[in-house]
């Protein structure tokens, strides 16, 4: 089986947010969409605080709620464990961006550009009038990583098979790869790390790893 | 399916750069940028490139842009005054600026002041370089130029850290050798904001690896969150937590936990020291004096086989000190301390728990990071690089912007160098290095420029401060080569690194016994706008709205070409080609295993009628008769690499018009010629199809350690001997020119420095400024913003959508308990005000600040560029006073100010 | 109409780019969800009132009694809650998509339900006072009664919304819409309506006063958003009024016999319920946030235990 993970190093994660741009170009999002973003956290208490940021999306969950509220099976869960949205199926209910607990999805009615109403002539080259009205979310990327995966290239190795965020990341926080493969980036990172996951009680069982440390093991 | 394309280019907005990257082109419109993967492992962030450079794309397509030429119709200049900006033709345009210059030709290019008649400005620390293609080749065809009017420099830069970096160990910026580095003690260094790429990526892997970093600063910034702990620290209090750091490290630990060696061997910490404060110099040779524990002697510093003291008084038989203006005062059976206990009598006084009541952080806290650093050292230690073996010294202190310029500022520098100096961390794996020099020759290539000079010392390049050579009458608005010397007088750096903000200042008015200055006939303004970027706003814009004629090359309209006379569209970076230099040592942490050049190229034809740098300046060079010497100037390399040289010919004939593309072929040829020494040569569609070009570069030049050691050298370290020789004469001549203005900057020649109180010195301002400071009680600062820094991007909208994610975005950061005491919620618009003026923005309360400090992040306030105007964003500029008091003596100031806080309105 | 995140699209106030003033709240901590706004609380007060509606209209059909303008009132409430979301949703000419998945969406489901219901309340009226149309008013009920079942299930389902998660929004929902429903149908037949049913009505208050503050106490012990706790906490008054008053206007009316006052106790009980359920929807409906168990170590030091995310309430 396969399994696509995201694991985002929150010892290397500087919240620069070039992750969310690169996203945003990759994928033609509107203003204001954002389906990689990194969150800037505050914790303690002054003189005691930490910032940390924390890269988030779509968790592409292996029981995603969004899945199962869905009327229309809009949203799937594809085999590789990625979840995706059918855009032609979905009817803009938005029930699956409030089962999300990770605020993942978005929704645009109507398309404002970066300057007003007139898209840019980038824009406007990428202009998908499917999302508008529909959930819209991260992919992880898909088509790139099939395209890569048809070319013979390994998913998180080869640029050409790995989602733009990655890519982009300029702190090495963020990797990709299948978490079934022993041999994949992913799987041979996790080894060696502490790690959590976000709201896990809610048994969704997100594909989105959080290091925070080294293994004790490897501290000795 | 559209006609897609990946077109290899670079990213150079900020100093940090250049970063290379790739762009997608649909149908011939860019629509993405990408990581150029090809560069991994040649690159230092493995070919990619930081949030801002993602901005590119709305930059080539913003509606906002200055679409065509435009003239001013409106004669009257103000931020009031609409300018009635009509469009233009080219030919106009251009004509208008040559009969300007004509007229100055006529007149000459020097006004009656013996002032250039021609002023130029451009933008954040040299980067327009990078995208203004082959102006500097018109530049210099025509001759003497003022660079004094800066946009930000001195105030905004590193400047001591330039100066004293570039003085001491060629290092006109100055990094942790981050890669090797397992200790970092950082004073305000944002580099996980605005270290682009190659920081970012070096310190995330430093930190993977076990690297632990303190970040010692007023505001949780950015790097402060990623680091391993976060000290609150008083603002501008960082040099008594340096000093104390220094304090521990010589009386509360062994002197064996120092590195003996070095000290002896590399810098000045056994030269002994007279009683007038100089170095005692052998009678015959003049060369400084060290005990040798060997012979129970006094010998010349470069006697072999000798065991310098390093601690100790020592009676010297017969010697001399070298005073100012000739001066000597000869000597029989005097005593002498060393350099070292110099030092040592005035650190003394500077316990942790001094330093404690000082900055407000726990002596235990300022204690225990010293002895941090101390372990960390590996005193004694050597690594092999590249076949050589060097000491290993994995520690180093990182200075961050208001530490490292203004007051206190070369304080700091001096700490942060000398700790370096005590366990043999300066220019070695590990330690603190230099990455490049700009007030040196050869520019840009360190070691090249490490030249034997006097005392065993590096060559310096100081402007003269003796009778003969002072400058007593200024060579440019800013007065750099008048009134700073460690500035040294080598071309525009130099110049630009003056008191930048005096050249402003002195327009309008000028101290007593001082010339005021001359309005330039006609001022050239490029990547640049100091009418909101540089200090007190509102008095800024009116002084620019006074130049008599202004030329700024626009790329939308802005607050400063808002009074401009002529505006002109350049391409933007996607639109125009030049070819840069790239790798080895730069900026920032730019530090390569490789070095060769990259290509900018047209990844999309220039909007509207916008026009590549390299075409305007051909025009500007052949409208005003100056083709030939701009040709033989390109064939120089003045557009940043020599056509001509050992082995290859690639010169343009200098009588011929030459179009962009003609020059930056040979370029290509030539500078692959140049890295390949003869071996490859690549034109330019070549580097259209590869972007770069690159060969080895040796890692053991990173460090300047074994430069010094081949020639014998020491680091000019810890006694300032030459500096207040040269003060001194300084002084002098300030008094005999009858100016007594710049008296307070000639105390910062200190040979061992002392505690400044920073801190009182700007209440003191306050008050003399007429302001009381119980009126003031917060202290103002700002942070720079990964998604803004240098970015010329406060109109693209894809960094506010992105920057919002960030704690502080737009806002004004304050304290939380703070906050909730002035009844201040997060969104609540407050009004920061301090004695000249008030800027209002959105309260962000957070637990990471001190209660008595309020950050502002970024540069905004804008009233004029599109978007940004709306942004309603406060800024620190608008409310930062331009003063001469808290100016310090290389020119620079810091950005901070004693402010209040208001609330206006609660959250809707 | 709904929006994610910090939107610009024209409709999202919270997001919208403007001078000075408040900006979309962007960051870690819970913030009101925007994709589901009055159109979509209209549902649940039309669908909860419609199903409590055709509840006593089969109740009325056992027992004999003309339960047509009860069907009718029913069919127009749901009617009203499914248009409503008909102008809600994004892409409503595809519709027809939302039965598509009867696997796991209650939102399915209900559609799936709604359509035997409609066919049903047809018959009951068309074939009123025929055995047909008690058969089918019956039906009516229990289609109702599973029609509500699934509204309750669609909230309860949506993990992302710690005050809609929790499992005591359960009987409420199930509880106030019998209610809303009730209610109606009392006001409707003032002139003849069964005699059990005030008592009923006044028992339904009382349970559903008893949900709604068991509901309000359990979010706020389990941690669900402050500003969602708040939210629930500010209707205190309105439900004690919203449910007792009634019950005291049907008891002063044992005595003063006045219809009045029973169509005013019916329509009190009603609109507190539909603006319970507006809030609960459009207002207490924060996100859980983001918040993390650990901080990182950089470079050297100690991880800090922040603590798992405050809402426990998982079920």
């Amino acid at each position: 089986m396969t399994r696509y993970v995201m694991v985002a190093d929150l010892r290397r994660c500087v919240g620069c947010q070039t992750c969310t741009a690169a996203c945003k170009q990759a994928n033609a999002t509107l203003p204001g969409v954002q389906w990689r973003r990194v969150l800037d956290i505050e914790v303690g208490e002054f003189p005691d605080v930490s910032r940390v940021f924390l890269p988030t999306g779509c968790q592409h969950c292996g029981d995603p709620p969004c899945e199962e509220v869905c009327p229309t099976t809009a949203t799937y869960q594809r085999d590789d464990g990625s979840v995706q949205i059918d855009h032609d199926l979905c009817i803009g209910c938005g029930y699956c961006a409030l089962a999300c607990p990770y605020e993942a999805r978005y929704i645009v009615d109507e398309a404002e550009f970066a300057y007003g109403m007139e898209p840019m002539p980038n824009e406007a080259a990428r202009f998908d009038e499917g999302k508008i009205g529909v959930a819209q979310k991260c992919t992880f990327c898909i088509d790139v990583v099939d395209a890569g995966i048809a070319k013979g290239l390994k998913p998180g190795v080869h640029p050409e098979a790995t989602p733009a965020c990655v890519n982009a990341c300029i702190s090495g926080a963020l990797t990709f790869g299948d978490k079934d493969d022993p041999n994949s980036p992913v799987s041979k990172l996790l080894a060696k790390v502490e790690h959590f996951r976000m709201h896990e009680d809610l048994g969704t069982d997100p594909g989105f790893y959080y290091i925070w440390d080294k293994k004790p093991e490897d501290l000795m | 399916m559209p006609d897609t394309r990946l077109l290899p280019t670079y990213c150079y907005n900020c100093v940090a750069g250049p970063d290379l990257m790739k762009v997608k082109v649909e149908d011939g419109v860019a629509t993405e940028v990408q990581p150029n993967c090809d560069a991994a492992g040649i690159h230092p962030a493995n070919g990619r490139v930081c949030v801002k450079a993602y901005g590119h794309v709305q930059k080539v397509y913003n509606p906002g842009r200055i679409k065509t030429p435009m003239k001013r119709t409106n004669p009257k200049k103000g931020r009031n005054e609409d300018p009635g900006f009509v469009p233009i033709s080219w030919d106009e345009a251009l004509d208008t600026i040559t009969q300007k210059l004509s007229k100055v030709k006529q007149q000459g290019l020097k006004d009656e002041a013996g002032l250039p008649r021609v002023a130029v400005s451009f933008g954040h620390g040299g980067t327009p370089a990078s995208y203004m293609g082959t102006l500097p080749a018109f530049l210099a065809s025509w001759g003497p130029i003022d660079f004094s009017f800066g946009s930000g420099q001195g105030v905004k830069c590193v400047h001591s850290e330039h100066l004293y970096g570039e003085y001491w160990h060629r290092g006109f910026t100055v990094c942790a050798d981050t890669v090797n580095t397992n200790y970092v003690v950082s004073f305000g260094a944002n580099l996980d904001s605005s270290g682009g790429p190659c920081a970012t990526w070096r310190h995330a892997a430093a930190r993977a690896r076990g690297c632990k970093r303190v970040q010692v600063e007023p505001h949780l910034s950015v790097t402060g969150g990623t680091s391993a702990e976060w000290v609150p620290i008083k603002p501008k209090t960082d040099m008594a937590f340096m000093f104390a750091m220094l304090h521990v490290m010589l009386f509360e630990n062994a002197r064996t936990a120092l590195d003996l060696p070095f000290l002896k061997d590399r810098t000045a910490a056994p030269y002994l020291v007279g009683p007038e404060g100089y170095y005692l110099r052998h009678p015959e040779s003049g060369k400084p004096l060290i005990w040798d524990l060997l012979s129970a002697t006094a010998v010349a510093h470069d006697t072999p086989d000798i065991d310098a003291a390093i601690d100790g008084t020592f009676e010297v038989i017969k010697a001399y000190e070298q005073g100012p203006d000739d001066e000597r005062f000869e000597y029989q059976m005097v005593k002498g301390n060393t350099s070292f206990t110099e030092m040592n009598d005035i650190i003394s006084n500077y316990t942790p728990e001094w330093a404690q009541s000082v900055c407000d952080v726990p002596a235990s806290t300022i204690r225990r990071v010293a002895s941090e650093f101390l372990q960390h050292a590996c005193v004694g230690e050597t690594v092999e690089v590249d076949g050589e073996t060097l000491p290993f010294r994995p520690v180093a202190i990182a200075l961050g912007k208001t530490v490292n310029n203004g007051w206190g500022a070369y304080q700091c520098c001096w700490a942060r160098t000398v700790m370096a100096t005590l366990v043999g961390a300066l220019e070695v794996p590990g330690g603190t290095i230099g990455t490049t020099v700009r007030l040196n020759r050869p520019l840009g290539n360190r070691l090249a420029s490490v030249k034997p000079g006097e005392d065993g010392f590096m060559a310096a390049s100081l402007n003269p401060t003796d009778r003969d050579n002072w400058h007593d009458i200024p060579v440019g608005r800013n007065a750099h080569s008048t009134l700073v010397p460690l500035l040294g007088n080598n071309g525009a750096w130099s110049q630009a690194l003056g008191p930048s903000h005096l050249a402003w200042m002195f327009l309008d008015d000028a101290p007593e016994g001082w010339e005021r200055n001359s309005y330039p006939d006609i001022w050239f303004i490029y990547r640049s706008n100091p009418a909101i970027s540089f200090w007190d706003s509102n008095q800024m814009t009116e002084i620019v709205a006074k130049m008599p004629f202004t030329v700024a090359f626009a790329y939308t309209p802005d607050e400063t070409n808002h009074m401009a006379d002529i505006l002109l569209p350049d391409a933007t970076d996607f639109e125009s080609t030049q070819l840069i230099q790239i790798g080895g040592t730069k900026f920032v942490e730019q530090v390569w295993k490789h070095q060769g050049v990259a290509l900018r190229q047209a990844v999309v034809e220039p909007q509207h009628e916008a026009r590549d740098m390299s075409w305007i300046a051909t025009e500007l060079a052949k409208r005003n008769g100056l083709l030939r010497q701009f040709n033989q100037a390109l064939n120089k390399g003045a557009g940043g690499i020599s056509l001509k040289g050992e082995g290859y010919d690639f010169s343009l004939d200098v009588d011929q018009e030459h179009s962009p593309d003609a020059v930056w072929d040979a370029a290509c040829k030539a500078a692959t010629s140049f890295f390949s020494k003869g071996k490859e040569v690549h034109d330019l569609q070549w580097f259209k199809e590869h972007g770069f070009y690159v060969v080895p570069y040796k890692r053991e030049d990173w460090y300047l350690y074994p430069t010094m050691v081949k020639q014998n050298l020491r680091f000019e370290l810890p006694y300032q001997e030459r500096l207040i020789r040269v003060g001194e004469e300084l002084k002098r001549r300030m008094h005999e020119k009858g100016s007594h203005w710049w008296d307070l900057q000639l105390t910062e020649y200190e040979a061992i420095p002392s505690w400044h109180d920073v801190p009182t010195h700007y209440e003191k301002a306050l008050v003399n400024m007429g302001g009381k400071p119980e009126d003031f009680p917060f202290w103002g600062i700002t942070t720079k913003s990964a998604q803004y820094a240098a970015g010329s991007n406060i109109s693209i909208q894809l960094m506010d959508d992105v920057g919002r994610n960030v704690r502080g975005h737009g806002s004004i950061i304050l304290n939380a308990g703070v906050a909730k005491q002035m009844g201040i919620e997060r969104g609540d618009r407050i009004e920061i005000r301090s004695l000249v003026g008030t800027t209002s923005g959105r309260a962000e309360p957070v637990q990471g600040i001190r209660p008595d400090t309020i950050c502002i992040p970024g540069q905004f306030d804008a009233w004029a560029t599109p978007y940004a105007k709306d942004l309603d964003f406060p800024s620190l500029n608008t409310i930062m006073p331009l003063s001469i008091e808290l100016t310090d003596g290389t020119g620079s100031g810091a950005d901070l100010v004693r402010v209040s806080i208001r609330r206006l309105e609660a959250v809707a | 109409m709904k929006h994610g995140q910090q939107g610009y699209s024209k409709t999202d106030k919270g997001g919208q780019r403007k001078k000075g003033g408040k900006r979309g709240k962007v960051g870690p901590w819970p913030r009101l969800q925007k994709f589901w706004d009055i159109r979509a609380a209209c549902n649940f007060i039309g669908g909860g009132t419609g199903a409590g509606l055709l509840l006593v209209a089969g109740f009325y059909a056992l027992q004999g009694l003309d339960n047509t303008p009860l069907v009718i009132a029913g069919f127009l409430s749901i009617s009203f809650g499914l248009f409503m979301v008909f102008l809600e949703i994004g892409r409503p000419w595809r519709s027809i998509n939302l039965f598509f998945h009867p696997q796991t969406s209650w939102m399915t489901r209900e559609g799936i339900v709604a359509i035997p219901l409609y066919v049903s309340m047809a018959l009951s009226v068309f074939f009123a006072g025929q055995f047909i149309g008690v058969l089918a008013s019956i039906s009516a009920a229990l289609l109702a009664g599973l029609f509500l079942y699934c509204q309750m299930r669609i909230l309860h389902a949506a993990r992302g919304i710690p005050a809609w998660r929790h499992v005591a929004i359960k009987p409420y929902m199930l509880i106030t819409g019998m209610t809303e429903g009730l209610a109606l149908a009392l006001c409707i037949s003032v002139t003849s309506a069964h005699t059990a049913l005030v008592p009923i009505l006044a028992l339904l208050l009382f349970m559903r006063l008893g949900f709604w503050l068991r509901y309000a106490h359990q979010l706020r012990i389990d941690g669900a958003p402050e500003a969602s706790c708040n939210k629930v906490d500010d209707l205190f008054i309105w439900t004690m009024v919203g449910n007792l008053l009634p019950v005291v206007l049907l008891v002063a009316d044992w005595w003063l016999e006045v219809e009045a006052i029973v169509v005013l106790a019916g329509l009190i009980a009603a609109f507190s319920g539909w603006y319970t359920k507006a809030i609960v929807v459009t207002k207490a409906a924060q996100t859980r946030g983001f918040r993390l168990p650990r901080t990182p170590v950089r470079g050297q030091g100690q991880s800090r235990v922040v603590g798992q995310s405050g809402f426990r309430q998982n079920q």
